[in-house]
């Protein structure tokens, strides 16, 4: 990328974020078709595929179909690649090694240390398994941006909650230092799929973005959902399923959770938790999944 | 005599490993299918209040949360003695609905095409097996054309069930009571909008591409089969008296017969347990023995009656008796589609049944002590939990997923799992591109992250052993 291109969504970036939270990125994303598709490898740990999911969801900035096709180069998703078996572990350490210090490796689900990190395996290697552990210390300093993507891989999330008996950590944990940049944390579970590609996007087009000390994107996790709720100061709502009042009340997440769920919604801004009666359950904190979820 | 490896099996969700021994004529003669990934999940849920298992085990699987949320809050209305209302019943239908058409497209497409199919000769859709392609350059292509089509509709399936769910994956709001969505015509129109597009879809694209798929690869009727008898525990109640538009049944030697939960035993012969072998889930307890001599999987092999069952959308629809052609690799799919198709119809149905601006949801109150089951279908098939609460609090709580069913290894009686035995005696033609045997796996839709959490090393320290994969 040229450096007089890099500096100019640099600065139409930063005006952005001056502005509004949900700055529209389209017109700035376009300059990326100009370029060779930038490298992404993505690996799955301790979790439940629902940031993979939630990724297949996103509208915004693109559906995934031209994330796919015309912005970034898929190097290795369990879920969708074509390859399997020695094939697909082959072109996992073919395309890390190929395209050292250039591409993003993205992070979902907890790592698993437990039992020499054997409680996730993601293939095999000439008959030797390789675990989830050992990819992420072997290819995370090889990249040049490593992303956390959901709950689980920033903070360790479901996976790692209660005696955690598979010892699991996250992302940032187990690489301290580890990296060329700091891990990026992109919590929610899952993941918001626009936060999940925006941030690829920004990345890509303008570097190291300014993170908040949980390490996430301030731009996305600025602000507490209680803060931007629509429910905010309207009374007291006294159990679930209250169709209007304030669930603070009754152990809602809200005022401790920051995500964009009251700006962005999900599933293309169709609701979101509270806007079908349920009180936030904070799972984008890194305390999620609390004992009890409410409370 | 050789053996391949598949490891990973991509296009799936989680971590599964399937190994087989070939014969000097590439024919399997053994099999093993490994779960990847142990997450020590039914511990984590011992000592919270029922209502958070509803929303951590939907955490189990990204690709069918709606029903382990449905599963869990059965489980929990059954030890209250509860019974959610026809509205509840109602929204879940629809959320759960919109669940399986997302994934069954998402299956079908994504997931199995590209066993037939060779994509765009870009990451991630190359490299690939270019084994046994048998489609027309202008049939590959309107293929992935449907391929790209398809990756919008299951994503507005997504859409369609947020709608009343709140969010996908992960509903926000099935809880014991039912659903806290009220509903405004707004949402029912919505709603609405997206079931028209989604059906027109299924009932033509599909429709189309799966029968263009059974027409030229019409020798995978006749691989793949395994045992073929069906288990499934019903789903989607169209009333409060328990009327399931897909009955719970076996089918066994192609007969059907009545399901009852009692008749289900795990086993741990093969399994890394030392644990009592051949117990009930709602008193089983796990052990794990990672030394054990003849143990190879982190799987129990849930059986009924002593006999492996495979679930799935072939065994709810032979039992509902909407497709009873045969059981194999293709069978699979068309059963698939003729689900999908069939539940799309009934979404209709129900939607029109939903009260505007009613919520599905009852205040239940806390559960101090029982017990319950929560019996529901996954896309994938059958799927149990068992729950115990003892001081308001969850005392026990034990899981029984499809692809525990399907992807089970041999139990004690020597008897193999439904997706080993559907490997055995297929022939692989050429083993460095054993295309064949991905065919199958992807055939049974198989989840690993479904399967791999039912181990619960209860009070093992983790310091004392180490993990043998194989």
């Amino acid at each position: 990328m040229k450096i007089s291109r890099r500096d100019f969504l640099k600065w139409t970036i930063a005006a952005g974020v001056a502005l509004n939270l949900e700055f529209d990125l389209a017109n700035v994303n376009t300059v990326l078709a100009a370029e060779t598709d930038p490298p992404i490898i993505w690996i799955q740990g301790a979790g439940c595929s629902g940031c993979t999911i939630s990724t297949l969801n996103v509208t915004n900035p693109y559906t995934i179909d031209e994330v796919l096709l015309n912005k970034v180069s898929m190097k290795y998703s369990n879920t969708i690649m074509a390859a399997s078996g020695s094939s697909a572990m082959q072109t996992l350490d073919e395309s890390a090694t190929q395209y050292k210090g250039q591409f993003i490796l993205v992070i979902e689900g907890a790592i698993p240390t437990g039992a020499n990190g054997n409680y996730c395996i993601l293939g095999e290697v000439n008959g030797t398994p390789l675990t989830m552990e050992q990819a992420v210390l072997k290819y995370a300093p090889m990249a040049k941006y490593v992303v956390a993507a959901g709950t689980c891989a920033s903070f360790g999330g479901v996976s790692a909650t209660g005696a955690n008996e598979t010892n699991c950590l996250s992302a940032a944990n187990i690489l301290n230092g580890k990296t060329t940049n700091p891990v990026v944390n992109l919590p929610g579970c899952p993941v918001q799929p626009t936060i999940l590609v925006q941030s690829l996007l920004d990345l890509i087009l303008t570097g190291n973005q300014t993170l908040d000390t949980n390490n996430r994107p301030s731009k996305y996790y600025g602000i507490s959902v209680h803060r931007a709720c629509p429910r905010r100061g309207t009374g007291a709502a006294n159990q679930v399923g209250a169709t209007a009042g304030c669930f603070r009340g009754i152990g809602c997440k809200g005022p401790t959770c920051q995500n964009a769920c009251p700006s962005m919604k999900w599933n293309n801004g169709q609701a979101w938790c509270i806007g079908v009666n349920y009180p936030c359950i904070g799972c984008a904190s890194p305390a999620f999944p609390t004992n009890p979820l409410l409370g | 005599m050789s053996t391949i490896v598949l490891d990973p099996i991509t296009r799936l969700e989680g971590h599964l490993k399937v190994s087989v021994t070939l014969d000097s004529n590439n024919i399997v003669t053994e099999a093993q299918a490994t779960g990847n990934l142990y997450r020590g999940f039914e511990n984590m849920l011992v000592g919270r209040v029922p209502n958070d298992a509803a929303f951590l085990t939907q955490r189990i699987c990204g690709l069918c949360p709606v029903s382990h949320a449905i599963a869990s809050s059965k489980a929990t209305e059954e030890a209250a003695g509860f019974t959610p209302t026809l509205q509840a019943l109602l929204l879940r239908n629809l959320i759960q609905g919109a669940n399986f058409i997302s994934n069954s497209i998402l299956h079908f497409y994504q997931l199995a095409l590209l066993d037939y199919v060779q994509g765009p000769q870009m990451h991630p859709w190359t490299p690939g097996y270019s084994q046994d392609l048998r489609f027309s350059t202008a049939d590959s292509e309107s293929l992935m054309a449907s391929y790209v089509t398809a990756l919008a509709i299951r994503r507005q399936a997504q859409e369609m069930g947020a709608i009343f769910g709140g969010k996908l994956p992960h509903a926000s709001n099935i809880v014991p009571g039912g659903v806290t969505a009220s509903p405004s015509s707004t949402d029912i129109t919505n709603f609405k909008n997206y079931l028209n597009t989604i059906t027109t879809f299924v009932k033509n694209t599909y429709r189309a591409d799966v029968n263009k798929l059974a027409t030229t690869y019409s020798d995978y009727y006749k691989i793949g089969k395994g045992y073929g008898n069906l288990i499934s525990y019903g789903v989607f109640d169209t009333d409060t008296a328990g009327t399931k538009l897909f009955q719970a049944g076996i089918v066994t030697n192609g007969v059907k017969g009545s399901f009852a939960a009692n008749n289900i035993k795990e086993y741990v012969g093969h399994s890394w347990y030392s644990s009592p072998s051949g117990v009930n889930p709602a008193s089983e307890t796990t052990t794990p023995n990672f030394e054990k001599s003849g143990a190879y999987t982190w799987l129990k092999a849930p059986r009924y009656n002593n006999e492996a069952y495979e679930a799935g959308s072939i065994a709810r629809t032979w039992l509902s008796g909407d497709y009873t052609n045969g059981v194999s690799v293709m069978d699979r799919h068309l059963a698939r589609y003729t689900e999908i198709s069939k539940i799309a119809t009934n979404m209709q149905t129900w939607l029109s049944q939903v009260t505007p601006q009613t919520s599905g949801y009852t205040n239940i109150g806390t559960i101090t002590t029982g017990s319950g089951i929560g019996l529901t279908e996954a896309s994938r098939g059958a799927l149990g939990h068992w729950l115990s609460v003892s001081d308001s609090k969850i005392s026990n709580y034990q899981i029984i997923t499809p692809t525990c069913w399907n992807a089970s290894p041999t139990d004690d009686a020597g008897n193999v799992g439904p997706i080993e035995k559907a490997l055995i005696g297929t022939h692989v033609e050429d083993t460095t591109q054993p295309v064949e045997l991905l065919r199958i796996v992807h055939s049974f839709d198989p989840c690993t992250g479904c399967s791999v959490h039912v181990m619960s090393p209860d009070g093992i320290e983790m310091s004392k052993f180490v993990v043998q994969p194989l």
